[in-house]
């Protein structure tokens, strides 16, 4: 068991020497799950695999434990990890995979055997100790892998998106799975994902990356109420946050977000917030959760003052919700989550309540968050 | 009687996918099929042919036009080959034993070599390794008849004349063996070995206990050129070996068949001996064909 420190890590690639992670610093607390998430390229696998010692660090340092771990080669460092693919050795049966690296550390037979029957039983994989890799399937595949990173007990649990290669169901068996697996045996964990719902399902903080950057540290609901900026309101969420775009005024002594269509009352806290920071007749962009904008009756009588018309253009059945997407003459269209019972037809003209207590102000140029 | 119903139950099982695979074919594939079927029948004529030739009494070695089959099949020629060296103090077996010894020694070297080569210039990225891949790649277009002065003065400056280091060595890098190795180690997924890092292997370990296992399809494919290499080399005896003791049986039944004088004289000799060098080679292909087809897709690595 152990912390981790990153301490302003570097890498940069290549003859011209292309930064893929930059200033990234981060302290992983002891038996912490932790998630990083981010789209294709934003650094994080880079950043795993350089705490597993697969790729050299350009500059800063990393810590395990109270140990600076840069030019310590992967085997020593005491950590395990789970890839994409599995890695699985194919020529191998499923009790050689996972007694390999109990094998090289040289531990007696006996113990070997012990360590791997109870690493079986804990991921079910008892009954196929025997067979080759070639014979399982994807789910058990992963479990195998999930137990030869187990099997060592190791300080540091990595997994670089190890879900990616299942299908839907079954992804969602095994995140509560190695949930459990966490919980059960309390290993400090570094998890990589590009599935913002693994990283908010399972992480005790998040961190969000975006080219080489870290954008935000948090708790998942942090992250989601309180974008740091509108990267992390884009990226987490689905259907994203609405976006719209405008300007603020003064009028009658409240302060109002307006557009080409429609004029949106501020409550009073954050348009003081916005007064203190000077973005009256400014452009400003605001941000609403599609959850946040409703279409009931109720709803639109208690706010006058906030609300959206719009042609409705299409809408989603997902089920529980529905999502309906609105052209409301923005670059985007505005993408309302609404109960299932409330019906509109497509091509008609909508109006819908925002709720402006959850509405979120950006700035224009640098993208960050105004109200905090 | 078990096991002969076992087998005439497989005989009809492989027979019955046999035909509903015919069945399946096109007029292209069945085309295909017939050309490629009496290809290697052609292919096949040799082996016939030797295998007869060996055991043809003398008469029918001459016959004109020459048969393929044997009609009154004896072991005169193999008793011949035996007693054709007992006016020399060599007898045919000290060469039949250097081949062997020569074989051995080269052909787990040319494997360990090449597999020692071909690793890192597959998993390492170390600065010039296109390069030195490139001259490896280029060694093939050269001709050995060309490299005979050179290695002679080589192996004539290391003192290893009229030994067996002197048919080895000439003869233990394998480029064509690099290249195969290569080109499989290459498909190895760099993960398999990152996770056998993070266990712990050292890289010893890794291409021992991963690599290799993963790429035996291809140790199995260098193993048979290497033989073939080394079994049928006459060269190194022609060059570096002047002590006659220490000569191969290639370079012998080279001598019989190609010396002018004796071209009548010992061609039932000569016959018996093409078949004891082939031998090796066909027992060889048959042990390791079912390692060379298997390919790669059904490793179980994805």
């Amino acid at each position: 068991m152990a912390n981790i420190l990153f301490n302003q890590v570097y890498k940069r690639f290549g003859k011209y020497k292309e930064i893929a992670v930059s200033d990234f610093n981060l302290t992983v607390e002891d038996t912490e799950f932790i998630v990083l998430v981010g789209p294709s390229g934003c650094g994080k696998s880079t950043t795993l695999r350089m705490l597993a010692g697969l790729e050299d660090v350009s500059d800063g340092e990393i810590y395990i434990g109270d140990k600076l771990v840069n030019d310590i080669p992967p085997k020593d460092r005491d950590i395990s990890m789970v890839f994409q693919n599995y890695a699985l050795y194919p020529n191998m049966s499923v009790y050689e995979n996972i007694a390999f690296g109990l094998r090289l550390r040289k531990l007696p037979k006996h113990e070997i055997d012990l360590a791997v029957k109870r690493a079986a039983r804990v991921l079910e994989i008892e009954n196929f100790l025997n067979r080759k890799p070639r014979e399982l399937s994807g789910g058990q595949r992963q479990r195998v892998a999930l137990g030869r990173a187990i099997v060592r007990t190791p300080q540091v649990f990595l997994m670089d998106e190890p879900l990616s290669n299942l299908d839907a169901k079954l992804r969602v068996q095994m995140r509560s799975e190695i949930i459990n697996l966490h919980r059960k045996i309390e290993v400090t964990t570094i998890y990589v994902t590009h599935d913002q719902i693994e990283a908010m399902t399972m992480g005790d903080r998040v961190v969000v990356m975006n080219r080489g950057i870290i954008q935000q540290v948090d708790s998942p609901e942090m992250i989601y109420n309180k974008p740091v900026n509108m990267f992390v309101a884009n990226f987490i969420g689905n259907p994203p946050m609405n976006f719209i775009k405008g300007k603020l005024q003064e009028r009658d002594g409240e302060l109002q977000f307006y557009t080409n269509r429609f004029d949106l009352t501020i409550p009073p806290a954050q348009a003081s917030t916005l007064r203190s920071l000077h973005m009256i007749d400014r452009e400003i962009i605001l941000g609403i959760r599609p959850e946040h904008i409703s279409f009931e009756p109720h709803r639109i009588e208690a706010s006058s003052k906030s609300l959206v018309t719009g042609v409705l253009q299409f809408n989603e059945f997902v089920g529980s919700d529905r999502y309906y997407h609105i052209d409301i003459k923005q670059d985007r269209r505005l993408v309302i989550r609404a109960n299932e019972g409330i019906r509109c037809d497509d091509g008609s003209l909508v109006t819908a309540a925002i709720n402006m207590d959850k509405a979120l102000f950006f700035h224009k140029d640098t993208e960050m968050l105004l109200t905090k | 009687m078990a096991v002969l119903n076992k087998m005439r139950q497989s005989m009809a099982r492989s027979w019955s996918l046999y035909r509903s695979d015919f069945r399946s074919m096109d007029k292209t594939q069945i085309f295909l099929l017939l050309l490629l079927t009496l290809l290697a029948v052609f292919m096949l004529l040799p082996l016939v042919f030797i295998f007869n030739h060996a055991f043809k009494p003398l008469h029918e070695l001459f016959l004109f036009p020459p048969t393929f089959f044997v009609r009154q099949p004896t072991l005169q020629n193999f008793t011949d080959l035996l007693q054709a060296t007992q006016d020399t103090f060599l007898p045919v077996t000290r060469f039949i034993f250097n081949s062997i010894v020569v074989t051995l020694l080269s052909t787990v070297g040319m494997v360990i070599l090449g597999a020692l080569c071909a690793y890192p210039l597959a998993k390492h990225p170390f600065p010039g390794r296109k390069i030195v891949f490139g001259v490896i790649l280029l060694s093939i277009m050269i001709s050995v008849e060309t490299m005979g002065i050179p290695r002679y003065i080589v192996v004539k400056s290391l003192g290893i004349m009229n030994t067996y280091w002197g048919h080895v060595l000439p003869i233990l890098a394998l480029p064509v063996g690099v290249f195969l190795l290569k080109q499989f180690m290459d498909q190895v997924p760099d993960e398999l070995l990152e996770a056998a890092k993070l266990d712990g292997a050292t890289e010893w370990q890794l291409l021992v206990r991963i690599i290799l296992p993963i790429v035996t399809p291809a140790m199995a494919t260098i193993t048979i050129l290497s033989f073939q290499t080394a079994w049928s080399n006459s060269e190194t005896s022609a060059l570096f070996m002047q002590d006659d003791a220490m000569k191969t049986l290639p370079f012998y039944v080279e001598s019989l068949t190609s010396n002018l004088a004796n071209t009548v004289a010992r061609q039932g000799v000569a016959a018996a001996a093409s078949l004891i060098i082939f031998m090796p080679n066909l027992i060889i292909f048959l042990l390791s064909q079912r390692k060379v087809i298997q390919t790669m897709a059904h490793s179980g690595i994805k």
